[in-house]
């Protein structure tokens, strides 16, 4: 129950105790407040009469604290819907704070503060990845009562898997993200080539298109090898596109072995053969973005963020870029793309969870993520804004992004992600270079994520 | 008596403040991380139970561990030394200069004076591997500095003697200044060259505060961090990994809040070995001298 600020008389009786430590605002005063209730009572009755007499406009506002990750794009959206928000819910202020965009830097900020019992913040933007593992430690509201699964529904579906972690509602998909394959069209087309729809096909092409321009300088396909979240993303694409997983449904831990390390011996190939520079194994998104936008390679697997730099007035591959689903392998799968993004969650310790529910579903809704679609680089959870006039027009590439986005896989969702991908990484980092064997980085990793889950029951 | 006595109290009620502060401060987050090390805490899961000593078991045949601690020695060691002779050599190069002394002085802060961050964010341009400077004077190569297993830790042990070479060279340009100059014209008139002069004079003159230094230094690099979290991460397959890095997701990225603390003990742990080595050194020093 919220007190409806602006209303003077329904404030007097049982909310009181509610207000004083607003007003304070600090536990000192609270346990002084307790000690000191007649005194304190008095005081706030003659600050409640003064408000009224002096109208509402003198009474302090309930206050919502939006913690989210920096928006990158051309314009934020961000300040201008919460101002919308505001004027739907009268007496209600939304003060948005940024954290950095590292990602690794949120987590910390978010786990210590949740894990301090902190009330700093009442709705946070998170990582994907994070959501069953916040989930899990009790850290979010759980949004079931305002949230029913139709509401869910229009959100692409790899979307929906993270955020209802153990049948409950824990968040609402906010931003979108898909591995995509960059290419060049003009260099495959001056080759008559189409889009490659293996990684077997993708290095014939490169060793054609490589042969036929005589340019060193060009490298072959860029993707993210550092040791670090990304790396895990783009092992597991390529462990999927082979027909491999890290848990079966049984709970088994690469139960493909045999297909999940030839999804390694790919990445190890593509190093050791010369289709991707050696220095992938240092690679993060900027990194490889870059190169291919300064037209130095032929394909690019990163996010969709980068079809707009690629675009940009000054960029010298405008007009020269395609997008096409990332390769899947002969005799493994199709496609298999990793999804990403963000979503919102309510601090559990929240004062207002009404409210706190209220922002997200409205930051969530289907009029919010058009305003960030059109105003922001942003990539929309709702799978009919692709196919909305307004947003194709700013972004004609959406149609094509959204078949990509469907066809979207979700890391494995789990309150230890974290555990389970910085276990992997090492693993993964010795076999691109070649410090183990991919046969024995899967075994190894085996070993011990197997010891790492095993600490967790 | 009575008059020493109170003197003695006086003295004790004055240095409270500074105890308090430090049992504060330094002793009580201290004794609450090796109690924390006791137990498994992973407040996800939310498992909290009183373990002994399994964690510090586990990392005894924990290769991981053991790899980390290898990086964290290797680093230590290199970055000191090179930041040793390049520092005494750069001090007694601005010792022999004429002109230009204070920009010299100044320059040389310059990389301290940095923020480590924006040092790897300088580095991981001047390592980039296409647009890169340093691979760009190197003629055009394509050198993987830091992601290639045998190229990364030296690549970071480079940046960080960059960093702190100064340190070293200002606290011995420091000393050099002191060294009155009737030292050395007595060392020249007794016929010294240079080389004599700087083995037989400045050298030794410089020992203490050389010491001093070295003991900063070794426990920085043991506790290193920033410049492998910003430019490798730790890899390629945990190459330039160290302990702090380990200790670090350990205890904010994978929450495990007892195994982490315990690396952060035996970090402490080894810290502590190494000064207290130094500072028995130095009491040596003295009682020599």
């Amino acid at each position: 129950m919220v007190p409806e600020p602006s209303a003077c008389g329904g404030m007097v009786s049982g909310t009181i105790a509610r207000v004083t430590p607003r007003i304070f605002n600090v536990p000192a005063a609270q346990y002084f407040v307790v000690r000191w209730r007649p005194a304190a009572l008095l005081v706030v009755v003659a600050a409640l009469v003064a408000g009224c007499t002096g109208g509402p406009a003198a009474q302090e506002p309930i206050t919502l604290v939006f913690k989210h990750a920096k928006i990158l794009g051309p314009a934020d959206p961000v300040p201008g819907l919460l101002k919308e928000f505001e004027r739907r819910h009268p007496g209600v202020r939304v003060q948005a704070e940024s954290l950095s965009w590292n990602s690794d830097d949120q987590h910390q900020f978010f786990v210590i503060n949740l894990e301090g019992r902190g009330t700093a913040f009442d709705v946070m933007m998170l990582d994907v990845i994070w959501v069953a593992e916040f989930a899990r430690a009790g850290w979010l509201l759980d949004l079931s009562a305002w949230v029913s699964p139709a509401e869910l529904a229009p959100h692409f579906p790899s979307t929906i898997e993270p955020a209802t972690w153990s049948g409950r509602v824990w968040a609402m998909p906010w931003l979108m993200n898909v591995g995509i394959l960059y290419y060049r069209a003009d260099l495959l087309a001056k080759h008559r080539l189409q889009p490659p729809e293996t990684w077997e096909a993708l290095v014939d092409q490169v060793v054609r298109i490589r042969t036929a321009e005589h340019d060193p300088r060009l490298d072959g396909v860029l993707w993210q090898g550092r040791q670090y979240e990304g790396l895990t993303v783009n092992a597991l694409e390529a462990m999927w596109a082979n027909g491999a997983r890290v848990f079966g449904a049984d709970g088994a831990i690469f139960p493909e072995e045999e297909r999940a390390a030839g999804g390694l011996s790919l990445l190890r190939a593509l190093i050791v053969s010369g289709v991707s520079p050696s220095w992938v194994t240092a690679a993060d998104e900027e990194l490889s973005r870059r190169h291919f936008g300064d037209g130095r390679a032929i394909f690019l697997r990163n996010w969709p963020y980068a079809m707009d730099l690629f675009q940009a007035a000054s960029s010298p591959v405008r007009g020269r870029v395609g997008i096409a689903p990332l390769p899947g392998r002969v005799g493994g799968a199709a496609s298999a793309a990793s999804s990403g993004g963000a979503h919102l969650g309510v601090n559990r310790r929240t004062r207002h969870p009404e409210l706190a529910a209220a922002l997200v579903r409205f930051l969530a809704g289907a009029e919010a993520q058009k305003a960030m679609a059109i105003g922001g680089a942003l990539n929309p959870t709702r799978m009919a804004l692709y196919q909305d006039r307004d947003v194709v027009r700013v972004h004609p590439d959406f149609p094509a992004v959204h078949d990509l986005m469907l066809r979207a896989r979700t890391r494995p969702v789990t309150p230890a992600y974290l555990m389970v991908s910085t276990t992997l990484q090492p693993e993964f980092s010795a076999a691109l270079v070649g410090v183990k064997s991919p046969r024995q980085a899967i075994e190894h990793a085996r070993l011990r994520l197997g010891y790492l889950l095993e600490g967790l029951q | 008596m009575t008059a020493g006595r109170d003197d003695a109290r006086a003295g004790r009620l004055m240095l409270a403040p500074a105890l308090i502060a430090l049992a504060v401060l330094a002793a009580w987050p201290g004794l609450w991380v090796l109690w924390l090390s006791l137990q498994r805490r992973i407040p996800v899961f939310g498992i909290e139970r009183f373990v002994g000593p399994a964690h510090y078991a586990f990392l005894a045949v924990d290769p991981r561990f053991w790899n980390a601690l290898k990086v964290t020695l290797i680093f230590t060691f290199a970055s000191v030394t090179l930041e040793f002779l390049l520092g005494i050599a750069v001090a007694l190069a601005l010792q022999g200069q004429r002109r230009g002394r204070r920009l010299a002085v100044a320059l040389l802060l310059l990389p301290w004076a940095l923020p480590s961050v924006v040092t790897g964010r300088t580095f991981e341009w001047l390592y980039h591997p296409s647009a890169g400077l340093l691979n760009f004077v190197l003629g055009g190569a394509a050198i993987n500095w830091l992601g290639e297993p045998v190229l990364a830790l030296p690549a970071l042990i480079a940046a960080d003697v960059w960093r702190t070479m100064p340190f070293v060279a200002l606290l011995c340009y420091a000393r050099v200044l002191t060294i009155a100059p009737d030292i050395y014209e007595a060392a020249r008139v007794d016929g010294a060259g240079t080389v004599a002069t700087v083995r037989d004079i400045t050298l030794p003159l410089l020992r203490r505060v050389l010491l001093i230094a070295l003991l900063f230094r070794t426990l920085d690099a043991l506790r290193a961090f920033d410049l492998m979290f910003v430019l490798t991460g730790g890899g390629p397959a945990n190459t330039t990994e160290t302990l702090t890095v380990y200790a670090y997701r350990s205890l904010f990225q994978t929450l495990q809040l007892g195994f982490g603390a315990a690396i952060g003990v035996v970090v402490f742990a080894l810290v502590m070995l190494v000064a207290w080595g130094y500072l028995r050194a130095m009491a040596r020093d003295e009682e020599a001298a």
